[in-house]
Formats: structure tokens, C-alpha cells, sequence
């Protein structure tokens, strides 16, 4: 009889713990955390430097970085003069946000962790020169601020990059990993 | 074989077909020591299902791995890894949701549908670990597609006393340390019947090394323990068993990579793009996981000699993944916290009698139940919130007469599944309700011709619901850089496995031969998909989940031959053949042929060394050929060729057994890429290792 009381305690504190630890948290799904951006939004504001009321946005925007639905690249070109020099912006926004969250900052921040690079298609009369410079010693480029120098009239595909290059950046765009890539349609006439 | 310190090797096969007791006296060679080391292959609940065993030696000489490296060695098994320090087993080309892990009677409920998702065991808790090769669904339930690992610790004593054993492994390779040691007792007297055991393992690795450098990022840190207290009185056991185990491992730099054009740009570099040198540190990105186990087992031995098993099981798993890349925010509670957070509870509840033997029939019955509640929170969506309730139950009843054995069982299975979802937009909460149940079977018989000779033939089903991935993923996976896509529509899997297994054993001779073929109906699988997928980090090549008629065959082949009294020769290979039925071409990621060949000589002592050994061993893993075409960024790697050297003995300190195992591992330290390493598109895999590995008993 004993051992008899024995299995059935031991089953009814089975069956006690069993039960009293389904509290089923996993109905209170969690809501997404409020003070976290996402990049939805690549910037590139040009300024001729010739004429600082020549300004243009060229923007590539993706809303749901979760979905498979094609990014937005309706403002995704620039129509640049021949032989002329542009002062450019290089800005990272998170567009789900009211306002739009802008995240340039944070990239600025962490600069000596960052590096914007530029891949010019072959025909296309354009230079990219970054002009801003991190605190690493030596200070190496970060490319947020640069210059873009163009030639004859000519036509081709721009593509910009964020590397995050944590402990590894050396100057090239090789270390590290992407955090955006993202291509404009530049025109020279 | 049995054989003690002190005492003459003595070498005996027993069939054990029911309770046998078996007295063994050994006759006695001169010097005193204690322990008698007895290997026996204790039988699974299913009879005629192939099934292999590593434990003693073979066991030791593992020490120190992950659970998944421990297992490779075995014919039939290989494993599937992430990097040096996260690899998982694959038995007969199947892996993560198509093989069970029991840890001690328990099933391991973790997130294990990623290849990076090893399992949160500490193998030094297990001083036997079994493998069932093929469907075993009827006994262990659903997911034991491929096969089922079942994990023992050595019983808890009986009489009174203090022993333990502590291991020690070191190995130059990522300058790895680990440490593990158990203390266990019994009492007499009032406390008669009550025994206890504590277990704990540290382990530490800094940066592993290739032929030609080091592999950034790929640091590990582990801490685990376990503690037991069993209670044993006539035909009454019962037992508390708690154990955590707790790891922090670091994700391999190189492998990192924001999109396709980056992706075939690592490819093509044929050393990693950032250099590396060698740290303990562990940088982003990296996975901290906690698994927690309590487990309530009772028995009760009716005078019959039947028994009815009663076992509780609480499980948390807590995986927490850290990217590379900081999320963009200033906010610093957000800079800390992972970007993935997966909390896996699950409680298991089994009440299992197995019958005593009557006129040749003996046989097992079972309920089972688990619960699973899944809570995942991120700063990017992976996968949803779930809550399932499974339920099953079994027979499997076994019938000897003369030289046969038969085997039939059936089982009944059903399972619930709730997801919970949250509108991105709206951010209401709702749900999805899915159901599942599958009747599995097993027939199988065994005919021993002899005492040397004996042969098994088994069918058997298994099942396996979708996986919360396989309906819900939706995001880019970066270490392999794909975009996966989840659907909600699919249906379970199913197997049918045939097994066929030989076993020849003389006394110079033991070759054990197993043939299988697995069909798997509605096989589920990542298909590549025609359209990429643009996200603001650059174009992802994308793989939706979807499912397919495929097979899969193969051998296992163990041979050892004894040719001269000191020289011995093992033979181990491993083939496997994947096929997809609906696409007509070869399934994907299934292993390359792998043949391992050792000669080992040994002898009865040099000065307080005894059974001392010296073995030479080559692995050699062909390339894999059969791949569809178009279905991988690059094509599967060469195969290649290593050698082993391991040395070992056992001598005594103060009268206790101390083991010793030297190891050199890859010692012409060849640059080689494997197949099932999904970071073989990045690095090759680990160069020249030097591991020492002592246990001592006490």
C-alpha cells in the first residue's frame, strides 16, 4: 500500500507541475521593439558645387524588410551636368518611422567601423571621392560626405555600399560584411 | 570482452535474449587493480532495427568533442557542421528534425532545425551513446525519420562508498581545454537505497586553426552540470535528475555576408578576406544558448518480472543570436540585446510497461504526451510563436522460437499545432490552428544461424510534422546568404525504411554489413526559387520550402580482423545514395562516400602501461558527385585524404585506473574542404591538432 501512495504522489505532482507551468506566454506575441531602426532608405543629396541651388535627391527605398516585394526605385536616378563637381550626401533613413528616422547619425558615430564604397559601371564618365575621414590612427574614409566629379555625357548604373567593417577596416571595401547595396540610374548631359 | 587491471583479457559473446545472469571469472595476471570494464551491447526496445554503439575506448577517444564530432566515427553516421564548434549528426544522410536525441530517457526539445542549431547536450554526461539507424518511429514517435541517438550514463550505484571519474582533454587546436569530472555515492543503513551523482564540464577554445590560418570568430565557451539522486527499495526506483548546460560560441567572421555578389566574392578568394589570429574572445556574432533539464523517472518491478516506467521531463531551451552588424539605434538596452531570442519550453510526460517473457512473447506498451510552447522576440521577424500538444501511443510485441526472432509494432500519433502571429501593420494578434496524426508500424525479424552468424530484416515508418521554419520562415539567412521562405501549407513526411543488417563474428573476424532503403514521401526541402530577392543589403538568391518524392540508400560496412595477435586491422565505410523522385536527380546535401582504414598494434603491458596501443588510421571522403546541377553557388569541394595517429594505455595512480590517449589529428596537416561544412565556401576546414585525453577513476 505504501508504495502504492508513493506512485500516486509522485504522479499527482507530475500531473501538478505539468499543468501549472502552461501559462501560455506564447500568445502575448512581441510587439516590435520601438527604439529599433530599421535601413528602409538610401539618400544621395547632390550639390553642384558650381551652383549650391542645384540640389537633387536620388532615393531607394524599401518599407518592409520583411517582405519579397520589390523596393520602391521610382527617385532612384540622378541627371548630373558634363565636367562638373557635386558636393554628396551620402543619408541611411528609416522610413517606417513618423517622422522618418534618420540614422546617418549613428552610422557617424561608428565610422571607424564603416565604409561607403562606390562601384561606377564602366561608361559612365563619373569619379566618387570621399572626403570625410574617421578618428582610426591612421584616419581612414568613411565616404558620408564625398565629392563626385563628372566628364562627357554618358549613362550608366551607380552602385553604392555599406560596409560594416567592425576591427577590420583597413581602407579597402573587402573586410567585413554589407549592410546595404543599392543601385542608382545616373545620367550625364 | 571482459577485462580487468591485474587480470588477464578475457573475451566472450553472450546472446542475451531475456534476463540472463552471466558470472565471469578472470583469471588473475599479477598486479592489483580494481574496475572491471564490461562492454555490452544492451538491446534497444526494438530488436530487429539496425543499431550501433560507442562507448569504452572508442568513446574516450572522443572526448572533448561537440555530440555531433563525437558520433562521425561511427559507419552509417556523419555529421553536418557550421564551423569547427557547432556540428550536428547525420545518420543515413539525414540530420536536425529527421534524427532524435534521448538524453536518458528524455527527448532533447531545442531549436533544431538549423544546421547551426547543435544540440544542447554535454556529451561527458553519457557513458554509453547508442545509435538506432533507420525509422524507429513507433517507439520514439515522431521525427525519427533518419534514426534515433540515445544518450546513457552509467547507472547510479548500490552500494555504499564514494567513486568518480574525472576527464581531462587539451588539444593545440584552438587551444582547447576541457574538464569534467562526476563524484557519486550510495548510502547504507537508515539511508539504505539512496545514491546520488554530480557532474560538471568546463570547456574552452579560442580561434581554430587551418593548415594555413586562422578561422576568425570561432571561439567557444561551455559550462554545464547535472545532478542525480535515485532511490531504490525492492521493486521501487524512482530519481530527481537536473542538469543545465550553458555555451557561448562564436559564428565564424569569414562567413559572414550582406548579399550574392559578396557571397561570390568569398567564394572566389581562396583564403578568407579578413585576417585572423588566434584569441579566446568571442566577438558579434555570435549564439548563447541555455538548455535546462529536470527529470522525474519512476519504476516500479512487478514479480513477474515486468516493469511499468513513469518519466517526467521539463525542458527550457534559451538561444539567444547576436549579429555581426549592431541594430541601428542609440538606445543601449537595444545595442545589447540579441537579434534573434528563441525560448523553447517543453514538457514531456511517458508511462511505458515492458512484459516479462512468456512462451518465447515479450513486448512493450507506451503512452506518451508533450507540450511545446515556442516564444521568439527579435529586432528582425524569423519565425513565429507557437503551442503544440502531442500525443501517442505504442505496442511493440517480440516473439523468439529456436533461431528467429520476430518483431511487429504499431503506433498512433497526433499532434496540435497553434501560431501565433502579430499584423505588422494593424499589430492585432491572431492564429493559425494546424492538426496532424499518423499511424507508423514496424515488422522485422532476426535469424542468428549460428553463434557467428546472424542476420536482421526490418520495415519500418516514421512521420514528421512540418517544422515551425518549414511553415513560417520568412528573412535572410546570413550565413549562407539566402532569403528562405516558409509555407504553411505542407504536410507531414513520411518514411519507409528498410533495413537489412549481417553481423560475422569468429574469433579473428567481426564484420557487421547494413543495407538500407528509406522512401520518404513529401520529403521537405529548400527549392531554389527563379526570382531573387532585393532587400536594401543587396540581392539574395531565395529558397522556398516546399516537398518532394526522394529515397535514399546506402551501406554501412565495420569490418576488424585480428591477423596477427598484436595487429589489428578496422575497416569502416559509409556510402549513401540520394535520390529525388519527383525531380528525377540527385538529392542535395547528402554525404560523400567515406572509408576509414586503421591498423593498430597492441600488447599486454610495457612497465605499468597496460594494454598499451599505437594505431594509424586514414580517412578518406570522396567528392561528391551527385549534386543537380545548378542547385549550389559552387560545386562540392574535392575529396581528400588524413591520417590519425593515436597512442594510449592505461596505468594507475594509487591504485585507481588512469587512461591516456595522445591523439595527433591531421598530422600531414592537408588543407581540405568537406562537403557537409556549410562553411566550406569560405575556409577550409581544421589543420594539424595535437590532443592529449586522461581519465581517471576512482
Amino acid at each position: 500500500m505504501k508504495k502504492t501512495r508513493i506512485i500516486l504522489l509522485t504522479t499527482a505532482i507530475t500531473l501538478t507541475a505539468f499543468w501549472s507551468s502552461c501559462k501560455k506566454d506564447e500568445k502575448a506575441v512581441a510587439p516590435p521593439v520601438p527604439e529599433n531602426e530599421f535601413l528602409t532608405t538610401v539618400e544621395l543629396v547632390v550639390t553642384n558645387a558650381a551652383n549650391p541651388s542645384d540640389v537633387q535627391t536620388a532615393k531607394w527605398e524599401k518599407l518592409n524588410p520583411d517582405d519579397t516585394t520589390a523596393p520602391d526605385l521610382s527617385h532612384a536616378f540622378l541627371n548630373l551636368k558634363q565636367n562638373a563637381t557635386y558636393n554628396v550626401a551620402v543619408k541611411f533613413l528609416d522610413a517606417t518611422q513618423t517622422p522618418v528616422a534618420d540614422i546617418t547619425g549613428e552610422i557617424q558615430d561608428r565610422a571607424n567601423y564603416h565604409l561607403i564604397c562606390f562601384g561606377i559601371a564602366s561608361g559612365l564618365n563619373l569619379q566618387a571621392t570621399r572626403t570625410d575621414h574617421d578618428n582610426n590612427t591612421p584616419p581612414l574614409e568613411v565616404g558620408l560626405q564625398d565629392v563626385f566629379t563628372t566628364g562627357g555625357a554618358s549613362s550608366g548604373n551607380l552602385e553604392v555600399t555599406l560596409h560594416h567593417q567592425p576591427n577590420v577596416k583597413n581602407g579597402d571595401c573587402a573586410p567585413g560584411s554589407i549592410d546595404a547595396d543599392v543601385n542608382f540610374t545616373v545620367t550625364i548631359n | 570482452m571482459y577485462y580487468a587491471v591485474g587480470y588477464n583479457k578475457t573475451s566472450l559473446t553472450v546472446t542475451v535474449e531475456k534476463n540472463t545472469v552471466v558470472n565471469i571469472i578472470l583469471p588473475e595476471s599479477g598486479t592489483e587493480l580494481g574496475e572491471v570494464v564490461i562492454n555490452s551491447s544492451r538491446t534497444t526496445d526494438l530488436h530487429t532495427v539496425t543499431q550501433t554503439e560507442l562507448s569504452g575506448r572508442a568513446l574516450l577517444q572522443t572526448r572533448g568533442s561537440s555530440l555531433g564530432e563525437t558520433l562521425k566515427e561511427l559507419p552509417g553516421l556523419n555529421s553536418v557542421q557550421t564551423g569547427p564548434s557547432l556540428s550536428k549528426p547525420v545518420i543515413h544522410g539525414l540530420h536536425s528534425n529527421r534524427v532524435l536525441i534521448i538524453n536518458d530517457g528524455v527527448r532533447q526539445q531545442g531549436q533544431q532545425w538549423g544546421s547551426e542549431h547543435a544540440p544542447e547536450i554535454d556529451p561527458f554526461v553519457a557513458n554509453r551513446i547508442t545509435v538506432v539507424k533507420g525509422a524507429a518511429g513507433v517507439r520514439y514517435g515522431s521525427d525519427a525519420i533518419g534514426g534515433v541517438v540515445l544518450l546513457s550514463p552509467d547507472p547510479l550505484p548500490v552500494q555504499k562508498g564514494i567513486s568518480g571519474s574525472v576527464y581531462f582533454t587539451g588539444a593545440s587546436n584552438g587551444r582547447l581545454g576541457a574538464v569534467s569530472a562526476a563524484l557519486q555515492g550510495a548510502f547504507d543503513k537508515h539511508l539504505q537505497g539512496l545514491s546520488w551523482r554530480v557532474q560538471g564540464t568546463l570547456k574552452a577554445a579560442g580561434n581554430f586553426r587551418t593548415p594555413h590560418y586562422y578561422l576568425a570568430n570561432t571561439g567557444l565557451h561551455e559550462g554545464d552540470f547535472s545532478a542525480e539522486a535515485g532511490y531504490h527499495k525492492k521493486r521501487f526506483d524512482a530519481s530527481v535528475y537536473y542538469s543545465q548546460y550553458n555555451t557561448e560560441v562564436g559564428i565564424f567572421a569569414g562567413a559572414e555576408s550582406g548579399n550574392l555578389q559578396e557571397l561570390l566574392d568569398k567564394f572566389a578568394s581562396p583564403r578568407p578576406l579578413t585576417p585572423s589570429y588566434f584569441t579566446y574572445d568571442i566577438d558579434r556574432s555570435y549564439q548563447v544558448v541555455k538548455h535546462d533539464l529536470l527529470k522525474l523517472a519512476a519504476t516500479y518491478h512487478f514479480a513477474d518480472g515486468s516493469k511499468l516506467e513513469g518519466t517526467f521531463g521539463r525542458q527550457s531551451d534559451l538561444r539567444q543570436e547576436y549579429d555581426s552588424d549592431l541594430p541601428y539605434t542609440t538606445n543601449p538596452a537595444v545595442l545589447a540585446a540579441p537579434q534573434l531570442s528563441f525560448r523553447l519550453t517543453t514538457h514531456t510526460a511517458d508511462l511505458i510497461y515492458t512484459g516479462a517473457e512468456r512462451g518465447g512473447f515479450s513486448g512493450s506498451m507506451g503512452l506518451s504526451g508533450n507540450t511545446q510552447g515556442n516564444i521568439f522576440s527579435g529586432l528582425r521577424y524569423l519565425i513565429p510563436n507557437f503551442r503544440s500538444y502531442d500525443g501517442g501511443a505504442f505496442i511493440i510485441e517480440r516473439y523468439n522460437v529456436s533461431k528467429f526472432t520476430f518483431e511487429a509494432g504499431g503506433r498512433y500519433d497526433y499532434r496540435w499545432l497553434q501560431v501565433y502571429r502579430r499584423n505588422p501593420s494593424s499589430l492585432d494578434v491572431y492564429n493559425s490552428t494546424f492538426t496532424y496524426s499518423n499511424v507508423s508500424g514496424t515488422v522485422g525479424a532476426t535469424y542468428r544461424y549460428n553463434d557467428h552468424l546472424s542476420g536482421s530484416l526490418n520495415i519500418g515508418t516514421a512521420w514528421r510534422a512540418p517544422s515551425i521554419n518549414e511553415l513560417y520562415i520568412n528573412g535572410v539567412h546570413f550565413s549562407d546568404a539566402s532569403y528562405q521562405i516558409g509555407d504553411s501549407s505542407l504536410k507531414s513526411e513520411r518514411a519507409l525504411n528498410t533495413g537489412f543488417s549481417i553481423n560475422y563474428t569468429s574469433g579473428k573476424i567481426r564484420i557487421t554489413t547494413d543495407l538500407y532503403y528509406n522512401k520518404i514521401h513529401d520529403y521537405i526541402y529548400e527549392k531554389p526559387l527563379l526570382q531573387p530577392v532585393t532587400t536594401i543589403s543587396g540581392t539574395y538568391p531565395a529558397f522556398v520550402f516546399t516537398q518532394d518524392n526522394v529515397h535514399i540508400a546506402g551501406l554501412d560496412l565495420a569490418l576488424q580482423y585480428d591477423f596477427l595477435p598484436r595487429l589489428t586491422f578496422q575497416s569502416k565505410t559509409t556510402l549513401v545514395r540520394g535520390y529525388n523522385e519527383t525531380i528525377q536527380d540527385a538529392l542535395v546535401y547528402m554525404p560523400a562516400d567515406r572509408f576509414e582504414n586503421a591498423l593498430e598494434y597492441h600488447w599486454n603491458k610495457t612497465g605499468r602501461c597496460l594494454h598499451p596501443y599505437v594505431s594509424l588510421e586514414n580517412i578518406t571522403v570522396a567528392q561528391q558527385t551527385r549534386v543537380p546541377p545548378n542547385s549550389d553557388y559552387v560545386a562540392p569541394p574535392p575529396g581528400y585524404s588524413l591520417f590519425n595517429l593515436h597512442t594510449g594505455c592505461t596505468t594507475a595512480i594509487r591504485h585507481k585506473a588512469l587512461d591516456i590517449d595522445f591523439s595527433i589529428d591531421n598530422f600531414t596537416n592537408v588543407a581540405y574542404r568537406d562537403y557537409l561544412n556549410h562553411f566550406r565556401y569560405y575556409a577550409d576546414d581544421l589543420g594539424i591538432n595535437f590532443v592529449l585525453r586522461l581519465k581517471y577513476t576512482f
